[in-house]
């Protein structure tokens, strides 16, 4: 299916057409190799990825009932509302993920890679029809049956994995600057769907984000990616100051969080209250927090703050300690994610590792500035511990993938 | 080159690839680096302002339980004042539109139960969409919420589970079962629960008792608690008025007032009627009454405003060049300011009998004569010479008698009231000695009346220093000092009781809400003024006024009764072309042991001929005759053939209860019965008893 549609592409780019006809061969070769060699070794498991994994998990879960259960007692009148829901998916996603781990193979996921590209841009299209709803006052959900699913989450998955594949059967194009650019334009599709359709900004960067991290270590050399973060950071501090000085905070809701952003303080009512009530949460837990379950700002005073604050609240009840302790556990998934990439012998493998190790990373620091106020407000949720569904099932069955492709490593 | 990849691929990840890998976890460690230490930052520089923010923030929700206010009952337990327990609706525009189906039901249901204007409350609806609180309908009685409740009761078979967004607040309504009935004695409440004039403000502490608080919080497992204190309610108030009396006296007086409505002049009857009776022995009030009364459930009714003379915005009475009043009618309230109008209001809430200050004129007469008596200048056998004036340092003041009375005695000088022989009294004390006997009799002074607004009259007597000549003389009858009739009668009946100055008192007991007795308040004797031989001596003097052949108080004994009294006819300040009078009659019955005294003042009838003491006299009459038999004081005179005719006419009108004991019962009840359905059957005389008795018990 990959060189399908790599084949499909390669008329677009005739030149091209040589090295992607050789394709179908080179992976049943290394398929047989590491097969065996996987045989061979009996699989390699990362306990203390599990372990992280695990700890993140129920450490969210803990967090999530002491955050929600005000919201949940007052809303639904069962404290353990947003509980029981995220429950349920994070049992769905570590089946999904033990799955994933064992069976099939992961290699298999190249050949899937065109399929859940297009399944992912379909998604995102059927959030338009009458499938899609509305919360909160954006249209990112397919309610499908009792279950509903944000296209948004699948599709940064099915982007680790298609680009991983594509950037394996580009081999060494990829590296040049039109192997380059037509990998970036591949992403860019499902980037302006997730924008456009699901008016979701944040996702969208953070699939860029994962894209340009799978680019960066997937090609050699420095210096377009210099380039790149150069003219990226001037132009968005370039809209920022626009909109600081040229626009109006009533023109758009995030110009209006740009400006909340600059002063809090100004606009304590409006759009700067959630992160200021953050903040609030931040700095009244003090170094070791006023306990767990004690927390003051869950009452009502930070909107939604099961899902994007949550970390402010772990803050709040444990403290700076609990913040770093948290970051910590983020860094050594990370750590273990890139250990694995290293040593995993096959291109492809190491891709998806870096993919996730991307994802996780973005968001986690993403979500934190967030919280701290260091950047602009952005619905960006904190893995594994932010209320979400569909991200919690799609987060472990990327860790189900990681665990995979770990299980080939030789010991 | 090809060759070169293809094996490192085989072997694992390109070295390179490892290295930009090793950067980009770097990067991450440097992106969580700033991150902690921003953590670290918001922490250390901002832990305590923002722990005393998100303190400051927390809105603890509560609310105040209102306490049900004490009642104010007469000394027999019928009800004056009381308190019931109301609602008031109220809408939470938020929970109504929480959702479409709620709007329309609910709407329904107010308009249906409560008749709640549609249009008003959509117009609130859409523009406050946030709103939690607003007042639907205020003080509905309990009656006519418990249909509305049953539609939100999830138990009751009405349950609209589409009814949302309304509950009910609870309040208390003050009202007054008794209407206008001592009115002025009794005050009133504002709509916040305090209490104005009378009882309601003196003893507002009393009645008000202590509101409750609703508390809400967050529980441990971060549940919404609530906690209520609850609010304990006032002790209720047992005044020493007997509500019968008091209509009886009120009836007088408004009688009086209609018969000489619109006479000389369009206005009410007079100015002011004030009455008051007082326990001699005690110091009780037993009633307390002034014209125009007004009903405390309804302060601001205009009617009984009408035909007084009006006042200015200081609360002063309007004159004109000619010495006329002024005299309100509809035309001119409606003309008026609204501060204006307040005024108006204020001089109709204010008690005539505490707060208003006259010159007592004669009904002074008996006290110069017992100060004389008491200090020994004179023995009562003296004689004085009456031309009609007397010349006192630069003026010649004359007697009410411009003939002159000639040969008067003591005696006589009080019985014909002549002023020539009291100046020779006053003179003959000196004034030293006559301002000592002013401050025993306790003119200047407050009486300390458990009533609010008692007037300070310190400042309208004069003291022996400021006292000459023509003072001392104008003082003897009453001219030249004012006074608040509290101040007299209880004067007064110190005089006739054998020289026992009592404290005047309008409430005898305070009650708690349980009915256990807080606190009697007893007869306190403040001090002794005249010799028991006095006092006999002036009672006899007293007599002579009502039953003496010249006796200028004879129009006031009532059929069947020897009583004593004096009358009292002052011109009021300032002295103008056009006179105008205060006239009175204080008095005591029976004439021989009084038990009660009787102060009853007109001021500025409604008269062609204002300076007759026989408007207060007449007053006196009609009162004595219904409130002794009342009393249970027998007859001691026989009743001549028309005053028989007379009593019989009086009976088929009030309540009068002479001759006609069979019938007591029956037209004491009608004149409460139907006013106090509140009222227990229990007296609260009786609850004292029990009280003691259980006391008693508790400590053998």
């Amino acid at each position: 299916m990959a060189t399908s549609a790599a084949r499909k592409l390669a008329e677009v780019k005739p030149r091209e057409r040589a090295v992607i006809r050789r394709m179908p061969k080179r992976p049943q070769i290394t398929e047989k190799t590491v097969q065996s060699s996987a045989e061979k070794t009996a699989g390699y498991v990362d306990y203390s990825l599990i372990l992280i994994v695990f700890f993140l998990c129920i450490f969210g879960l803990i967090m999530l009932f002491s955050t929600s259960s005000f919201e949940a007692g007052m809303k639904f009148g069962d404290t353990a509302y947003y509980l029981k829901r995220q429950a349920a998916a994070t049992m769905l996603g570590i089946g999904v993920m033990f799955l994933l781990s064992v069976f099939p193979h992961y290699r298999i996921l190249k050949h899937l890679a065109m399929p859940a590209y297009l399944f992912s841009a379909g998604l995102i299209a059927l959030v338009m029809t009458d499938l899609g709803y509305e919360a909160n006052g954006a249209r990112r959900w397919l309610q499908i049956g009792p279950v509903s699913v944000q296209p948004a989450e699948v599709a940064k998955f099915a982007m680790i994995v298609f680009l991983a594949a594509l950037i394996t059967v580009m081999r060494g194009k990829a590296s040049s600057w039109k192997g380059f650019l037509f990998c970036f334009l591949m992403t860019l599709p499902i980037v302006l769907m997730i924008y456009r359709i699901t008016e979701n900004l944040s996702s969208a960067i953070i699939v860029l984000g994962i894209a340009m991290i799978m680019l960066f270590v997937a090609t050699p050399g420095y210096r377009r990616f210099v380039l790149i973060a150069a003219i990226g950071c001037t132009a968005v501090a370039a809209i920022i100051y626009g909109i600081l000085h040229y626009a109006d905070p009533s023109q758009s809701v995030r110009f209006a969080r740009i400006f909340a952003w600059n002063d809090l303080e100004a606009y304590a009512s409006g759009k700067g209250y959630q992160p200021l009530q953050a903040l609030y949460a931040i700095g009244s837990g003090g170094i070791f927090g006023k306990g767990l379950g004690q927390s003051i700002q869950k009452t009502g005073f930070i909107p939604e703050v099961q899902n994007d604050m949550i970390f402010s609240i772990i803050c709040e009840e444990l403290g700076l300690f609990g913040g770093i302790a948290v970051l910590m556990m983020f860094f050594l998934l990370l750590w273990r994610l890139v250990i694995i990439a290293s040593n995993t012998e096959d291109l492809f493998g190491s891709l998806l590792v870096i993919g996730v190790m991307g994802h996780i990373a973005i968001q986690v620091i993403l979500n934190i500035a967030v919280v701290t106020s260091l950047i602009p407000n952005t619905g960006i949720t904190l893995p594994f511990i932010s209320y979400g569904g569909s991200a919690i099932v799609m987060q472990l069955a990327e860790i189900g993938v990681v665990m995979n492709v770990a299980r080939r490593i030789r010991a | 080159m090809e060759e070169v990849r293809r094996g490192k691929t085989k072997t694992g990840v390109a070295s390179w690839m490892r290295r930009k890998l090793a950067m980009v976890f770097l990067l991450v460690l440097a992106a969580f680096v700033v991150l902690g230490v921003r953590l670290y930052l918001i922490v250390r520089d901002n832990s305590e302002t923002y722990k005393r923010q998100v303190l400051s923030q927390q809105q603890y929700d509560s609310r105040a339980l209102p306490a049900r206010r004490g009642r104010i009952v007469d000394a027999n337990g019928t009800v004056f004042a009381l308190s019931e327990r109301v609602y008031n609706i109220i809408l939470d525009t938020k929970a109504l539109l929480e959702k479409d189906s709620y709007l329309g039901p609910t709407m329904a249901a107010l308009v249906s139960k409560f008749g709640i204007d549609e249009e008003t409350v959509l117009t609130y609806i859409n523009t406050h969409p946030g709103s939690r609180y607003y007042v639907l309908k205020r003080t509905v009685p309990f009656e006519q919420i418990t249909a509305f409740r049953d539609l939100m009761d999830e138990e009751s078979e009405n349950y609209n589970e589409n009814i949302h967004g309304v509950w009910f607040e609870e309040g208390y309504r003050r009202s007054y079962p008794n209407g206008a009935l001592a009115g002025n004695v009794i005050g009133f409440t504002t709509s916040d629960g305090n209490g104005l004039y009378g009882v309601e403000e003196y003893y507002n502490d009393v009645l008000s008792g202590t509101p409750g608080r609703e508390y809400g919080y967050l529980g441990d497992d971060a549940n919404p608690q609530y906690t209520v204190i609850p609010a304990s309610a006032g002790n209720t108030v047992v005044l020493t008025i007997d509500s019968n009396i008091q209509a009886m006296v009120e009836r007088n007086l408004r009688e009086f007032a209609e018969a000489h409505e619109n006479t000389a002049r369009m206005a009410d009857g007079a100015h002011n009627i004030g009455c008051i009776i007082q326990n001699v022995n005690t110091g009780e009030i037993l009633a307390m009454a002034g014209y125009p009364a007004f009903n405390p459930a309804d302060t601001q009714n205009r009617e009984p405003l009408l035909g007084r003379p009006m006042v200015d915005e200081q609360g002063n009475y309007v004159r004109d060049d000619a010495s006329e009043y002024t005299y309100l009618t509809n035309e001119l309230l409606d003309g008026m300011e609204y501060d204006h109008l307040m005024q108006q209001y204020n001089a109709l809430w204010r008690n005539f009998c505490i707060s208003d200050t006259y010159e007592p004129g004669s009904v002074v007469k008996p006290f110069t004569v017992a100060a004389a008596l008491e200090n020994g200048t004179i023995t009562g056998n003296e004689w004085y010479q009456c031309n009609g004036q007397l010349h006192v340092g630069d003026y010649d003041i004359a007697c009410h008698n411009k003939a002159g009375h000639g040969a008067v005695s003591v005696s006589r000088g009080i019985e014909v009231s002549c002023n020539v022989a009291m100046m020779h009294i006053g003179a003959s004390m000196g004034i030293p000695e006559f301002a000592k006997f002013q401050n025993v009799f306790n003119f200047g002074l407050k009486t300390g009346v458990d009533l609010a607004g008692e007037a300070r009259t310190q400042d309208l007597v004069f003291g022996a220093d400021q006292m000459g000549e023509t003072e001392l003389a104008t003082y003897s009858f009453g001219q030249g000092f004012n006074v608040t009739m509290i101040e007299t009668i209880s004067a007064f009946s110190s005089l006739v009781n054998g020289g026992y100055y009592y404290e005047p008192h309008v409430v005898k007991r305070i009650v708690s809400d349980s009915g256990a007795t807080v606190k009697n308040i007893e007869p306190r004797v403040l001090k002794q003024t005249v010799s028991a031989t006095t006092s006999d001596i002036i009672r006899n003097y007293c007599n002579q006024v009502v039953s003496g052949q010249e006796g200028s108080g004879k129009s006031a004994r009532p059929a069947g009764y020897r009583i004593g009294g004096k009358t009292g006819t002052a011109e009021t300040l300032p002295r103008t072309q056009k006179k105008w009078f205060v006239v009175s009659f204080m008095g005591y019955a029976p004439a021989d042991n009084p038990q009660i005294a009787i102060y009853v003042v007109v001021d500025r009838p409604n008269a062609a001929e204002q300076d007759s003491s026989r408007y207060a006299t007449t007053i006196v009459k009609g009162i004595l005759t219904e409130v002794l038999p009342y009393l249970g004081i027998p007859m001691t005179e026989a009743l001549t053939p028309e005053e028989q005719e007379e009593l019989h006419r009086m009976r088929e009108r009030t309540y009068l209860l002479y001759d006609l004991p069979e019938e007591e019962g029956e037209e004491g009840t009608e004149e409460n019965g139907e006013e106090t359905p509140e009222e227990t059957p229990q007296e609260p005389g009786m609850t004292t008893a029990q009280a003691e008795n259980t006391e008693a018990q508790q400590t053998p």
